[in-house]
């Protein structure tokens, strides 16, 4: 204690300090030594010991909180562990203000009072529990000091607080503001834990007149039925307006944020958009209703120029002169076996060849069609050929007999024909604007006749991953894509292209499909599938595309225009990784042919 | 020196605490009531009760809010918002609920509820409580006056980011709640005092509350004065 006395001058303790004992006692002018003497207890144990009694007497929190502080271990007859704990977290925010002066003054005493105190750190602290009983509350600062512990630390703020309560017990709540006036010494720090301690005396005035267990009780009381009681709900009346539009949040969930198109950037895969290859192609007839452009499954293009056909093989660069016809003729359409072996021939007589490409002659001719054949599509051994009369007859080409059916439905001009790759559909299209689809099992009648197109439908495309699915594209005045269900006959889909639609084709990799174009783009537009977003346009060709073809393994798209050119495209190429045999292949194939190359 | 202080003190004191508790409420109850606003948008925008396109985005809490600019719609939450407003101020109001329901059942959908704690003038009321708290369970007492404390000295950077937090958990709600089908409307419930002055618009109404429904609790904020949190309560799917 007599190290507490000289260690104590420390300007900020002193305003804390005294500041607090002239909370309890108000005549106090707050001197260091005073507080020293404070310390020291002499002065003024009498009157806090009363104050204390008074306490023990009036509150026995306050007995308890001494108890609590000092001895853990002690328990009080009213109170269970509780209030102690209770102490401890109300008192929370003076005991940091505290602290922030004990710090301070620890910082001065603890280096002459460690060395000698450290050791009977424990003594200490005993020494003060058993004088506390006797109310000197004051060594409790001088434990605490030394001494820097949690329980010993609130204990003092305990202690503060609890002789404020005196105070308020004593005056009014004016009287607060009139010691906090009195406090004349206090610094700023010191003023702040003043107030602290007021709230915290407030708040222990509050709870601790009634017991606290109580207080508890009726708060938690209140909370539970209270609410009910004390408020109201209100609603606002009006009712809210009405929504302009039935709302259907699925629509809203998959509203595109942006318009498709710039939606559809972050999924758009790289297109090639310029020509891998570019063939001339003299002499190919510019007519729509034609069909002059094949590439076999044994990678060879069958391309018909005027009276010729020409075979140009895509492993090796190679072009072969396949035919010719005779001079008062012409090509008028040509289509490679499901096993690249033979070439269909359709001649502007109506006559049908059939050619053994490998051996370069001619099998059979097979003779039916008064009128040119514009069409022809393969399915195992029958052959298809749809003529210009709009009849459309199947050939068994093994058979001497060879036409095993005539499919009666086009009133003009057949110029596609699509078999699906099961074999058990047939697509018919033809220059009377419908659209007919067959069943293979019942040739009588068409299964549907679609007239939904308003021009020629030429390009013709069954869905290789959607056996259902056929696409269909119109002329000139109709510019459409329609999607077919080829099942129900209902249109699923359609694309307003903006241009003839020449062509159709299906990409095996990609949902995508791509239409060529004749006037006004005489492009080539790839179309996701089913958004119908045009991921990308090419200008292909300076005139309209009239052909165009899948390569065997889908990557490459052949198309043959009215500008006598026939170009390459790699608009399907597979990703990096996958297919390098035909990529190998097509590279060798393009050492040879770098540069444009002339067939014939 | 003391002498010079004495006068200053108590005045100082009381003008620093005033200072601090009037400016604050005030200013918390604006924004507050201003984070209601936008949430009765977005909830309006996100549930689907008005078609997306009568929403437009403004830019607040650093996110892109969406908000009606239907005449109607916006004079119906203006007017709800200007009693709101009057009420926040003074404290009134413990609790917001926005309720959607089917037009057809009338039958409550969802209910949204944010629930309003005053922490300003009661500074030491709130110290009362943990302290309550305290008696149960000294730990969560001492942690709860910590976080009362933190509270009180957050930026406005840091509310505005609790907020936007909420915003971005009400807007990824919507794949947790069930589909709203059929029309739907909604309705502005206020848990008010019993003491509130209530203008006609506004009548006593009862909780609306969804029977048998799912909970979930969202994320709150807190001011220097206010504490909100969010409660989503739905009808489950049958």
């Amino acid at each position: 204690m007599a190290t507490a006395t000289v260690t104590t001058p420390l300007k900020s303790h002193t305003g804390l300090f005294s500041s607090r004992t002239a909370g309890g006692r108000m005549p106090l002018t707050p001197s260091p030594r005073q507080r020293a003497i404070n310390f020291n207890s002499s002065p003024f144990t009498p009157e806090k010991s009363s104050g204390d009694d008074k306490l023990g007497v009036s509150k026995s929190v306050y007995g308890g909180n001494l108890n609590a502080r000092l001895a853990k271990a002690s328990t009080k007859s009213q109170h269970r562990e509780s209030p102690k704990s209770n102490i401890a977290a109300g008192i929370h925010t003076p005991r940091k203000a505290l602290e922030l002066g004990v710090s301070d003054f620890t910082l001065t005493g603890t280096g002459a009072y460690n060395k000698k105190s450290s050791p009977t750190a424990d003594k200490t602290k005993k020494v003060p529990k058993v004088k506390s009983k006797s109310s000197k509350t004051t060594i409790n600062y001088t434990g605490d000091r030394f001494i820097p512990n949690r329980g010993a630390s609130s204990a003092i703020a305990n202690a503060g607080s609890g002789k404020l309560d005196i105070k308020e017990k004593r005056r009014s709540r004016t009287g607060n503001s009139e010691a906090s006036s009195v406090l004349s010494s206090a610094t700023d720090d010191a003023l702040a834990a003043l107030e602290h301690l007021n709230i915290e005396e407030e708040d222990q005035s509050s709870y601790s007149r009634p017991s606290p267990n109580t207080v508890a009780y009726q708060d938690s009381l209140a909370n539970a039925c209270g609410v009910n009681l004390k408020t109201r709900i209100l609603e606002f009346k009006p009712a809210a307006p009405e929504s302009s539009k039935p709302i259907d949040l699925r629509q809203q969930y998959n509203r595109p944020l942006k318009p498709a198109g710039a939606s559809s950037a972050q999924f758009r895969r790289r297109i090639a958009t310029a020509p891998e290859r570019v063939l001339d192609a003299p002499g190919l007839i510019d007519d729509y209703y034609l069909n002059l452009l094949d590439w076999s499954s044994g990678n060879q293009v069958a391309i018909g120029l005027e009276r010729n056909v020409y075979v140009w093989s895509a492993d090796e660069g190679s072009v072969s002169c396949l035919l010719e016809t005779s001079p008062d003729t012409y090509v008028s359409s040509v289509k490679w076996s499901g096993d690249g072996a033979y070439v269909g021939v359709g001649l502007g007589t109506g006559e049908v060849q059939i050619w053994d490409v490998a051996e370069g002659v001619k099998i059979r001719s097979m003779l039916g069609h008064e009128t040119r054949v514009g069409v022809m599509g393969w399915n195992k051994h029958l052959l298809s050929t749809g003529a210009r009369s709009g009849l459309v007859f199947n050939h068994d080409v093994r058979i001497a007999e060879h036409k095993v059916a005539e499919l009666v439905s086009h009133t003009s001009e057949v110029c596609g024909l699509e078999w699906r790759s099961d074999g058990a559909q047939l697509a018919t299209g033809g220059n009377d604007n419908l659209v007919s689809i067959w069943d293979a099992r019942s040739l009588a009648v068409p299964k549907f006749t679609k007239t939904n197109h308003k021009a020629a439908v030429k390009a013709l495309s069954w869905c290789p991953w959607n056996m259902n699915l056929l696409a269909t594209g119109g002329g000139s005045y109709d510019r459409h894509i329609h999607f077919w269900n080829t099942t129900s006959g209902a249109r699923v889909n359609s694309i307003d292209t903006g241009s003839q639609v020449t062509s159709l084709r299906w990409s095996p990799h990609y949902r995508e499909i791509v239409s060529s174009s004749g006037f006004p783009d005489n492009s080539l537009s790839i179309w996701s599938y089913p958004t119908l977003v045009r991921n990308v346009e090419i200008p292909a060709h300076e005139s309209r595309v009239l052909h165009s073809c899948l390569s065997p393994d889908g990557q490459m798209l052949a198309t043959a225009a009215a500008d006598e050119s026939l170009k390459f495209w790699k608009i399907f190429e597979k990703k990096a990784g996958s297919g390098s045999g035909s990529a190998g292949s097509s590279s060798s194939a393009k050492a040879e042919m770098t540069k444009q190359m002339t067939i014939r | 020196m003391p002498s010079s202080k004495t006068p200053s003190k108590p005045s100082s004191d009381e003008k620093d605490k005033s200072k601090v508790h009037k400016l604050s409420l005030k200013g918390s109850a604006k924004l507050v009531a201003e984070f209601f606003q936008y949430s009765i948008h977005t909830i309006l925008f996100q549930r689907g009760v008005y078609p997306a396109e009568d929403f437009s985005a403004v830019k607040k809490y650093g996110l892109n809010m969406l908000v009606s600019s239907d005449d109607q719609v916006r004079a119906y939450i203006k007017k709800i918002m200007s009693q709101l407003d009057k009420w926040m101020q003074g404290g009134k109001i413990s609790k917001l609920v926005i309720v959607i329901t089917d037009k057809d059942t009338g039958e409550h959908i969802e209910r949204w509820q944010f629930d309003v704690q005053i922490l300003a003038k009661p500074k030491k009321s709130s110290k009362s409580k943990s302290a309550e708290i305290g008696d149960e369970n000294s730990g969560a007492g001492s942690a709860a006056a910590a976080a009362d404390k933190t509270a009180g000295d957050k930026t406005e950077a840091e509310i505005q980011a609790e907020i936007a937090a909420i915003f971005r958990q009400i807007t990824a709600s919507v794949t947790f709640l069930p589909q709203l089908s059929g029309d739907c409307t909604f309705n502005v419930l206020v848990y008010a005092d019993a003491d509130s002055e209530v203008p006609v618009e506004w009548g006593d109404s009862d909780g609306k509350e969804i029977q048998n429904g799912e909970k979930v609790q969202l994320r709150g904020f807190s001011t220097a004065s206010h504490k909100v949190d969010t409660l989503v309560s739905y009808r489950l799917a049958e």
